[in-house]
């Protein structure tokens, strides 16, 4: 790809961007949300044109109008959300799109056959008559995967291909790649994860605000370097976490029982205590109750058995606005859809829970000035990025949703806290920014259940550590005696030691 | 004060206007269309006959069809009223309470309901005229041509609803297939709809599967059924409008009501200043009710001497209906 | 004599699932390809009325039936224009165009036939040989040509659905549009030729009333079936063996309850009416736990997503 030039209204996301990828090769694609690194995938995949530039493949320019153009001159992609239509089977998502063999005729029964080749080409197993939604995760991608072989793809796109996998199935993961890098497949792998980048490519190419940074060999590339390249300045990894004294159990909860939405339990006895001034990380492969949990706390589910306590009062089946005024906040792991309302601006956002009480309101009337002036003082704090304090909240990046969700909740001095996911599609600064933010609280001596699918978000901030597996809490471990092994085994269903 | 004096005066002249002959205006609220060979046809049809009879500067009308949903009659009824028609006519008995609520906000206005035998002055409403055919004596001649025509002795019957005319109509068809033949069997379905004309049909095939050959029936949705006879060329009896135009060698008689006979003595009633009260029934006798024979149809189910013995029958059976000799109890 | 009840329930039951057959499959169709389609009921009375119509001019069904294929697939295509290109709500522009077809087709009779009419549509054809197969031959293969269409269509359609690169699309495009679109599979595209085909079969749903069943027209004829035939939909799951279940119980329960009255069995008629619906109101409810075939992306337009 050379000189790519992409604009959106408002923005350059690319900015005559040069990248190449040779086969037999993993060539990672870093950089921190909104610096081009996806927009330039979906050009190379034909689901954008670029306003300049040129793509050429084995010398050849080529040009590409949709997916069908790109999936014909041997390029596949495997999207952050995968592509997979559940009730159909492996087969059919694999041959969805393809002409068949027998015109008229579904060949399902070749397109199995094929299926079973590659897999064991490429080393790992699938049922073809498998239904999606049977799948793990894992097994998920693997179809993704697969779909992108079966069109004799010889340049794959990876889009944040870990963000969803325990450790082991990562692992899993690299295997394919490693073996797809030896049969002379090239593969993109767009990632932010400074350490799987380094443990996989074998070059990196760093994109910034739209320009490539530069392109470096992964043996010759250090964590610092690479975050310096892609933030634009030095980044601590190294969080400091002052000694805190644990105090009163502030968040108690004795065999929760509850239902999910598919009516089936999510949650079968949880036991889980935090402490105020500590964190306590719950770790799993999304999917196993951590959703229904924080439901359950903060009062939007109902339990089925149980109990939870909140600074000593039992208050479960409490009303979330009960548990407001208790001191609870929340950060949703949707945060569009649980965290605030889209349509409404910043300042209204930022007062969503607070605005019957004084100051906000006098009476049945809100107080506007003083509204106002909250919503400034917070927008400044929390180093919100928006136009102005009446900007809708859908306008805002996701970072700066997240950080007015973190202000909103956090000026509230709660006693406990459940973050959800707290730093989930952000980039490498708003990250940096909302664990800094975290762990302020922790020294206020606010109690925090941090729940999140990232696991070294977990280790780097948490006291403790429980893994939940299909509703049950399978073990709680000191953080410093954690070992990633464990708990990648626990996760997978292991019973703790 | 001269001008409360101006205001009596300009009242005065607008009465005197009216009974000088400003034209009679009505507006009818029809539950199906004006061209549904049915119920509502027929009531348009009356309505331009007293207009040709009267001529056109007397007498104006207009009308609302489709109006099967109830609240929009209401609506209908009460635009009407408020736009100073002198009778409005409310063609479907499911009108009667939305009548009950207009009728006392506009004293002056004349409603006419039907069918049905109530005008709710035991409620002190004194505005409300009401129609009601005397469905039993029309299905009762169907049922002695019926009995006369069936070769399998097997005769059905269609309605939509069992209640008001419809149900009137079945229970004069039955007995008088049964006073002229006890050994013919007749069954009568009722489908619970006006306007399926699909099992309408199916009904009709229904009959026909289980030997009928002769088959009657009442509101708009029979099309269907008279479809059915045609194709499998046995005998239909009408009613409401003369139905042999739909089909001209199936449909043998058909029951016409001619609802004239009931409108012109509610006009000249309310040109005296009576709006309401009473109920006008449409029989044999005073003409509300016609006997249409076909002969085109009859010629191709029995012989020239079988067919002056059927007249003969049934004019015989008329002649009695209207002297009181046969007089058809419906409960 | 219950032998011949028999048949002859069955016989009616068969003839009255008839334009239930092609508006509940053609609709299948479309929903299952994303779009929720309620104007059915209109584009039956408009195929209703262009069939009756042409064939009252020309005297040949088959023509009819041209016209109302051709009138069916012009409202799917207002359909799919509406509700795929400009992504209005589906369910206000299905109202919408059922509001449309029953006053075009009420307007367009007034202005052109005016009153009930008959015509000579499509005749009973038995088949020959088969027909005189006793009993199976009088349930089966004694009907005009658009019952066998109808019920021709079931395996059809099932075989389009499951068997067929299009009926691939067709599902992907209704469960995950996205994951269509990222496998070059033109959702736009399916959704439109699903949808025009649902309004190509509810254009002869009506025809199978107007020149084949009953052979007239009247204004609103269908009488709400094209609002029974989107329940028969949800009631057989999506799947055209499931629509044909729906649809014959329907027709076999309404089948019934003619049957009783014209027999004269002493049934009050108000409880045979409700009997069709008692039923199918019972067993909608009795499977709407299990609803795994529902088009995920139902109601859905469909969208490329930017950045």
């Amino acid at each position: 790809m050379r000189g790519i030039v992409k604009r959106f209204p408002g923005v350059v996301a690319n900015d005559h961007v040069d990248f190449e990828v040779r086969s037999g090769e993993i060539h990672a694609l870093l950089g921190e949300n909104g610096a081009g690194k996806s927009t330039l995938m979906k050009i190379l995949y034909g689901m954008y044109r670029p306003d300049a530039g040129e793509i050429l493949i084995d010398g050849e320019r080529v040009r590409f109008r949709s997916p069908l153009d790109a999936i014909r001159r041997g390029i596949g992609m495997v999207h952050q959300h995968f592509m997979l239509v559940e009730p159909f089977t492996v087969a059919e998502n694999v041959a969805l799109g393809l002409p068949s063999s027998r015109r008229f005729v579904n060949d399902l029964d070749r397109v199995a056959a094929r299926i079973r080749e590659l897999a064991e080409l490429y080393g790992f197993k699938v049922d073809p008559g498998a239904y999606i939604w049977q799948l793990s995760v894992g097994e998920q991608q693997r179809v993704e995967i697969l779909k992108v072989l079966y069109r004799g793809a010889s340049v794959l796109i990876l889009d944040e291909p870990t963000a969803v996998l325990t450790p082991q199935e990562v692992e899993g993961l690299f295997r394919t790649l490693r073996r797809m890098k030896e049969e002379g497949h090239a593969i993109v792998f767009i990632s932010h994860k400074l350490k799987e980048v380094l443990s996989i490519s074998d070059r990196i190419t760093v994109l910034r605000g739209g320009r490539v940074v530069g392109t470096i060999p992964a043996a010759d590339a250090t964590r610092e370097e690479l975050a310096r390249m892609m933030v634009g300045r030095e980044v601590v990894f190294r969080l400091e976490r002052p000694e805190v004294e644990p105090g009163e159990v502030m968040l108690e909860i004795r065999d929760l029982w509850a239902m999910g939405d598919r009516g089936v339990p999510a949650l079968r006895g949880v036991d889980l205590e935090v402490r105020a001034g500590e964190i306590v990380g719950l770790a799993g492969v999304s999917g196993n109750g951590q959703r229904e949990l924080a439901e359950v706390i903060v009062g939007l589910r109902r339990p089925t058995r149980g109990r939870v306590q909140i600074g000593g009062t039992d208050v479960t089946g409490w009303p979330p606005a009960e548990l407001i005024k208790l001191g609870l906040s929340y950060i949703p792991e949707e945060r569009m859809r649980d965290g605030g309302v889209p349509e409404f601006s910043v300042e209204d956002n930022l007062v969503l829970k607070d605005h019957p009480f004084r100051p906000f309101s006098r009476g049945i009337f809100l107080n506007f000035p003083e509204i106002a002036r909250y919503a400034e003082r917070l927008i400044g704090d929390f180093d919100i990025r928006t136009p102005s304090r009446r900007t809708p909240l859908k306008s805002l990046s996701g970072g700066n949703i997240q950080k007015l969700i973190l202000a909103r909740e956090l000026s509230r001095s709660p006693k406990v806290l459940i973050a959800a996911q707290p730093t989930r599609g952000l980039d490498v600064s708003a990250t940096e920014y909302v664990r800094r933010r975290i762990l302020e609280q922790r020294e206020r001596g606010t109690a925090t259940l941090l729940i999140s699918d990232d696991l070294d978000e977990i280790l780097s901030l948490s006291d403790r550590i429980a893994v939940i597996y299909e509703g049950r809490i399978m073990g709680v471990v000191r953080t410093e005696e954690a070992d990633i092994e464990e708990l990648g085994l626990m996760m997978a269903g292991a019973k703790s030691a | 004060m001269m001008r409360k004096i101006g205001f009596v005066a300009l009242v005065l002249v607008m009465v005197d206007l009216i009974s000088l002959g400003a034209p009679f205006r009505v507006a009818v609220i029809l539950p199906s269309t004006i061209n549904d060979f049915a119920w509502s046809q027929s009531m348009y049809e009356a309505l331009m006959a007293i207009q040709e009879e009267m001529g056109e500067e007397n007498f104006q009308f207009v009308y609302s069809e489709n109006m099967y949903v109830i609240a929009d009659a209401a609506a209908a009824i009460r635009d009407y009223a408020a736009q100073g028609y002198d009778l409005i006519i409310a063609h479907g008995s499911q009108y009667g309470s939305s009548l009950v609520d207009i009728a006392p906000d506009f004293p002056k206005t004349s409603f006419v309901w039907g069918s049905t035998a109530q005008t709710f002055t035991e409620l002190g409403i004194h505005n409300i005229f009401a129609y009601a055919p005397h469905a039993e004596e029309g299905g009762y001649v169907n049922g002695v041509i019926a009995a006369l025509l069936t070769k399998t002795g097997i005769i059905g019957g269609i309605g939509p609803i069992k209640t008001g005319d419809a149900k009137r109509y079945a229970a004069g068809f039955e007995k008088g297939i049964k006073d002229t033949n006890p050994d013919v069997q007749v069954n009568y379905t009722f489908i619970g709809s006006y306007s399926d004309v699909a099992l309408a049909s199916e009904a009709a095939r229904t009959f026909v599967n289980a030997g009928a050959d002769v088959l009657t029936g009442t509101a708009q949705m029979t099309v269907g059924a008279i479809s059915v006879a045609k194709e499998k060329g046995i005998t239909w009896l009408g009613y409401d409008v003369d139905q042999s135009p739909l089909a001209p060698k199936t449909v043998a008689a058909s029951i016409v009501v001619d609802w004239t006979v009931a409108l012109k003595p509610i006009i000249a009633m309310i040109r005296e200043g009576k709006y309401g009260g009473e109920i006008l029934p449409l029989t044999f006798a005073n003409g509300g009710l016609k006997l249409v024979l076909n002969d085109a149809a009859l010629e191709g189910k029995l012989s020239p001497a079988e067919i002056i013995e059927l007249k003969a029958l049934v004019w015989e059976t008329l002649r009695k209906i209207v002297s009181g000799e046969i007089i058809i109890e419906v409960e | 004599m219950i032998g011949a009840t028999l048949v002859g329930i069955a016989t009616s039951a068969i003839r009255l699932a008839t334009p239930y057959l092609y508006a509940a499959i053609g609709e299948a169709l479309g929903q299952l390809s994303g779009v929720l389609n309620l104007g059915v009921d209109g584009i039956m009375l408009m195929g209703a009325f262009s069939g009756f119509y042409v064939t009252l001019l020309t005297g040949h069904p088959t023509l009819g039936l041209l016209a109302a294929v051709g009138t069916g697939g012009l409202m799917g295509l207002l359909m799919a224009f509406v509700s795929v290109t400009l992504q209005a709500e589906q369910g206000i522009s299905g109202i919408g165009l059922y509001l449309f077809g029953l006053g075009l087709s009420t307007l367009l009779f007034g202005m052109t036939v005016g009153t009930v009419k008959a015509v000579a549509g499509f005749p009973p054809t038995p088949i020959p040989g088969l027909s005189q197969i006793p009993i199976l031959g009088e349930i089966l293969f004694s009907h005009n040509p658009l019952v066998y269409g109808a019920f021709a269509l079931v395996p059809l359609a099932w075989f389009v659905l499951n068997k067929t690169p299009f009926g691939l699309k067709l599902r992907a495009a209704g469960q995950n549009p996205l994951a269509a679109d990222s496998l070059g599979v033109n959702v736009i595209r399916v959704r439109y030729v699903a949808v025009i085909i649902g309004g190509i079969l509810s254009g002869i749903a009506g025809a199978s009333l107007s020149i084949a069943l009953l052979n007239v027209f009247q204004q609103n004829m269908t009488n709400g079936m094209g609002f029974i035939a989107v329940a028969l939909v949800y009631f057989g799951g999506w799947r055209p063996l499931g629509v044909l279940a729906g649809a014959m119980l329907f027709s076999t329960v309404n089948a019934i309850q003619v049957w009783l009255q014209v027999q004269g069995v002493d049934i009050p008629s108000d409880f045979a009416l409700m009997m069709p619906y008692v039923i199918t109101i019972l067993v909608l409810a009795s499977m709407a736990r299990r609803r795994i075939h529902v088009p995920a992306a139902l109601n859905k337009p469909f969208e490329r997503g930017g950045e």
